[in-house]
């Protein structure tokens, strides 16, 4: 068994076993069994005897039993134990690799893993692990045939795995961009577990924004279109009721959006009227925002305030009377979707109870307040001195040692430690606001984002996670920020590069869509079409039926097979340079007169041409020949410079003409 | 060897050929031209052990073989090892014994072991054994069966000298003076070490792929009743890897295939018309001309 061979077989198990690594989502504890495969695969590189099968069957008996309490213990998740067991098998596999079927399971289960994988994540390091594995995987499938069929020469074996690598790269790219996608899913749960946040689910315990803040992972990417001035506030949720440690938010109940044909509709629908999406008068400009959300542990989704409409491919949405707008579940994969919303920081709203609401023992804050804008008369006067008031006396810090015992939180920050960050700022704010009467509330969401110059797009983080605060001021609610602005540090170049790389990665390949098909055709049309008759519309109709799709995979199917085959067939023909060598010389005898068939050996040559003098010239040339062409391989070029003198000689007069 | 079998250069290559594919060589011809002295001529030139069996009607497996003999002193059997525990053997007229006989050489040429009453002793190595018979006479002798024909790797004839070698053949010394005068220029742990790098000899699958036609070509031959066996193709490529080595090449080409296909094949078969061996051969050749080389 070659080299090649082993390393294949090892390098497919790992790479599997990779792909399941990157996605994050396995248990380090249930994968680390992974560290067998290298005491596994060593023993097999020294072709040490493979363990009995009585110890394979008992780990195997085990790996099972770890896969039941797997999924019902550890994980609670039969995809993800699966995972796990796939890694053991891998594992135990690598102890028992015996015949080109045992290589065969490593494949496949490697091929298992990366379906696991691809389900469980979407990232750019996964496709690179994609490519790598697709290769390895045709350079396994040649060896092995080759093997199959007794060539062990692995020359042979280069040139074909060469061309259908590129071949099934190149397909991969032409189905990628020509085929129709289908929302249809093939496992239809998501498993992947969404960036832990916090504040966007209803619930936000006081404090917890916090740790969010120090974590620079990124949350979505956003294409703005349209003018956006001022600071960016991602509106997420809202947050009415606080009982002194805990926001929480009371409103849920959310009514369905319209869905029409441009997407979901926000407002009023008597007013919409089907044709005319926009509420009338009250919009000038408007934004779109195109937003790569990433998976979190929320199902709500972020817009710039106020949101007209949402287009994605979700098949409800909803949004709740504080204008919060949720999908119908969490979302377990990157989702993409497009807000169009007028860029004003104020809404129509109506009062409620509720936001009047303060926990209990907040009399010392409503004092506060109260005193503070003793001396003002309007509410907006009163909401703005409140914001400016917490903005310049207290000191942002996200290192807050906890309150002591008894203390609220919110009376530490204002009255004791005078330092805390914007979840601090504004959930004083909001209680010193209903203190003095005025209906307020907690909003949830992001601020700002680094903009990436390398694709032009913004890139909101965990650390950009804000709360801030709206007061309902003469039927509008109307947004303050308390929270002083704070210095960011821009992230460095190469970061920025890479992630728009990965930006790039999620958008077109991830997240590639029929418009984008739409549009590659167009632009590869429109470079045909300054020749010729191929007219975008044509092929976009061609493309939009399915049946085209279909020929055009078939065709291609074929045409594949046919390439591989002919292929094949001259190698095994084994027309190489030294031997079209030969052939040359051999014609160049027979135009000689000397007699040769198919069945004439080089040495029948040479001794029919003892007679002429270029006779241990053809000798020599034979004889590095026939090394090159049945040996272990030797030095072509000098076969072929041979053959060149060789023919020269023959062809000059005083070399052929003296043997006749 | 030259000086002693002159012009016979071939038949020389041939047993040295046989020797190193650790194989055994059948001589087939006339009285008189050389057969025995071949033999003993490559067992002397290496320091072989050498022996010779003159197979005649009565000859019995034990001659062979050995016998044991009870000791009186021991008071128990003993083995008396039989000319066959030795590195060259040469069977002469093997066709001239019986059956029995035959097959108990026969036996110990492909096993390499001798097994007398419950007891196996290992022959040594390197083991080769030469048979030679004469097609000539028919009369009492009983032709080798197909099946231990098949034991021997390669047929050869020697055939009568060239003219100007005959003269000096009889104007000359006689063979069995030269013989003495030889020296063993090759020892015999020296061929154990050849015969394990002719096994290393590479092989390309082309070439076995050309050897495979013509071993299914003789299966197919309209005139062919009985093609050649597995153990023929096995022997065949063992011969060519030794050819191939013989001619200082580490790797095999078609022409050793070519030269060998009728030495190696010629034998194994049977005609239609039941003729002789070298009738085969020229069968055999006739198939690998109908081949294509691969190039």
């Amino acid at each position: 068994m070659p080299i090649l061979y082993k390393v294949l077989t090892a390098l497919l198990a790992l790479t599997g076993c990779v792909s399941l690594a990157i996605t994050g989502q396995i248990n380090l504890v249930m994968s680390s069994v992974a560290l067998a495969l290298i005491p596994g695969y060593y023993r097999f590189f020294k072709g040490e005897p493979h363990a009995s099968i009585r110890i394979i069957g008992l780990f195997t008996f085990t790996e099972l039993l770890v896969f039941l309490f797997d999924s019902f213990a550890v994980s609670g998740d039969v995809f993800i134990a699966v995972a796990h067991l796939t890694i053991a098998f891998q594992a135990l596999k690598s102890f028992d690799l015996k015949e080109p079927w045992d290589h065969l399971q490593v494949y496949f289960v490697s091929l298992l893993q990366l379906i696991i994988a691809s389900e469980l994540t979407s990232s750019l390091a996964f496709g690179v692990v994609f490519v790598v594995f697709m290769v390895l995987l045709v350079t396994a499938m040649v060896v092995s045939h080759f093997l199959k069929e007794g060539h062990g020469n692995q020359g042979l074996v280069r040139r074909p795995v060469y061309v259908i690598s590129v071949l099934t790269i190149c397909l991969t790219v032409l189905f990628f961009a020509g085929l129709p996608r289908f929302t249809y899913r093939f496992i239809s749960k998501g498993h992947a577990r969404g960036i832990h946040t916090t504040g966007f689910s209803g619930r936000m315990d006081f404090g917890s924004l916090g740790t969010v803040k120090l974590d620079p992972t990124v949350v979505m990417r956003v294409e703005l279109q349209g003018p956006a001035a001022g600071p960016l506030y991602w509106r997420g949720s809202t947050l009415d009721y606080f009982d002194g440690i805990t926001w929480k938010n009371e409103l849920r109940t959310g009514t369905r959006l319209r869905r029409t044909a441009d997407g979901f509709i926000l407002g009023t629908p008597e007013k919409g009227s089907g044709t005319n999406r926009q509420p009338e008068g009250t919009v000038k400009q408007q934004t779109e925002q195109q937003i790569d959300l990433e998976p979190l542990d929320s199902d709500v989704i972020f817009g710039l305030a106020r949101v007209l409409s949402i287009r994605t491919d979700a098949y409800a949405m909803t949004v709740d009377a504080a204008g919060t707008i949720s999908l119908p579940g969490k979302t377990s994969r990157r989702i993409r979707y497009t807000v169009i919303s007028d860029v004003a920081d104020r809404a129509a709203g109506s009062a409620d109870p509720r936001y009047l609401q303060v926990p209990a023992g907040s009399e010392r804050i409503s004092g506060l307040a109260l005193r503070l804008v003793r001396n003002i008369q309007d509410e907006a006067g009163r909401a703005a001195f409140i914001e400016g008031y917490l903005r310049n006396n207290y000191e942002y810090s996200l290192t807050v040692s906890p309150p002591p015992e008894g203390t609220s939180p919110i009376e530490d920050f204002l009255f004791i430690a005078r330092k805390g960050y914007c979840e601090h700022y504004a959930t004083a704010m909001v209680l010193m606001l209903r203190g003095v009467g005025i209906p307020a509330r907690v909003v949830t969401g992001f601020l700002g984002g680094d903009r990436n110059t390398y694709g032009g797009y913004l890139i909101v983080r965990q650390s950009d996670a804000h709360s801030w605060v709206e007061a309902l001021i003469k039927g509008q609610w109307q947004r303050f920020d308390p929270t002083p602005p704070v210095a960011v540090q821009p992230a460095g170049t190469y970061n920025l590069f890479w992630d728009s790389v990965k930006m790039k990665w999620s958008r077109y390949v991830v997240g590639y869509r029929p418009e984008d098909r739409s549009d590659l055709l167009g632009q590869f049309a429109t470079g045909l079409g300054q020749a010729g008759r191929l007219s975008v519309q044509s092929v976009r109709r061609l493309m939009s039926s399915g049946l085209p799709a279909f020929l055009l995979f078939v065709a291609l199917s074929v045409l594949m097979a046919v390439s591989v085959l002919v292929h094949l067939k001259r190698r095994r023909r084994g027309r190489r340079k030294v031997t079209a060598a030969y052939l040359k010389v051999r014609g160049a005898l027979v135009r000689k007169g000397i007699r040769i068939t198919a069945s004439t050996t080089t040495a029948e040559i040479e001794a029919q041409t003892v007679k002429f003098p270029f006779n241990p010239l053809l000798r020599e040339f034979h004889r590095a020949y026939s090394r090159a062409r049945f040996g272990r391989g030797a030095d072509e070029e000098a076969v072929l410079q041979k053959a060149r003198s060789l023919i020269r000689a023959m062809g000059s007069k005083a070399m052929s003409g003296a043997g006749k | 060897m030259e000086t002693i079998l002159q012009g016979k250069a071939d038949a020389i290559k041939m047993a040295i050929v046989t020797l190193l594919g650790r194989g055994h060589l059948l001589i087939e011809d006339i009285p008189g031209v050389g057969k025995t002295t071949l033999a003993s001529a490559l067992a002397k030139s290496t320091d072989c052990t050498f022996r010779r069996i003159q197979f005649t009607s009565d000859l019995l497996p034990t001659d062979i073989l050995g016998v044991s003999i009870f000791n009186q002193e021991t008071r128990d059997f003993e083995f008396r090892q039989g000319p066959v525990f030795s590195n060259i053997v040469l069977a002469d007229e093997i066709n001239r014994t019986n059956p029995k006989t035959q097959s108990a050489l026969l036996e110990a040429m492909s096993e390499k072991k001798v097994s007398v009453e419950r007891h196996t002793f290992m022959l040594p190595d390197p083991f080769m054994v030469i048979a030679t018979q004469n097609p000539m006479e028919y009369h009492g002798t009983f032709p080798l069966p197909e099946s231990q024909l098949d034991r021997f790797m390669l047929h050869i004839t020697i055939g009568y000298p060239a003219l100007e070698y005959e003269r000096k053949a009889i104007l000359g010394k006689t063979s069995f003076v030269l013989l003495d005068d030889l020296s063993p220029v090759v020892s015999h742990q020296e061929i154990v070490r050849m015969q394990a790098e002719v096994e290393k000899v590479f092989t390309d699958d082309s070439v076995v792929a050309y050897l495979m036609k013509i071993v299914t070509g003789t299966r197919t031959h309209p005139s062919v009743r009985l093609g050649a066996s597995t153990r023929g193709a096995q022997f065949f490529l063992s011969a060519v890897r030794a050819h191939a080595y013989y001619e200082g090449r580490d790797y095999i080409s078609p022409d050793d295939v070519k030269a060998l296909a009728p030495l190696v094949l010629g034998h194994r078969i049977i005609l239609r018309t039941r003729m002789t061996v070298a009738e085969a051969e020229l069968v055999v050749r006739d198939i690998v001309e109908s081949l294509p080389v691969p190039v």
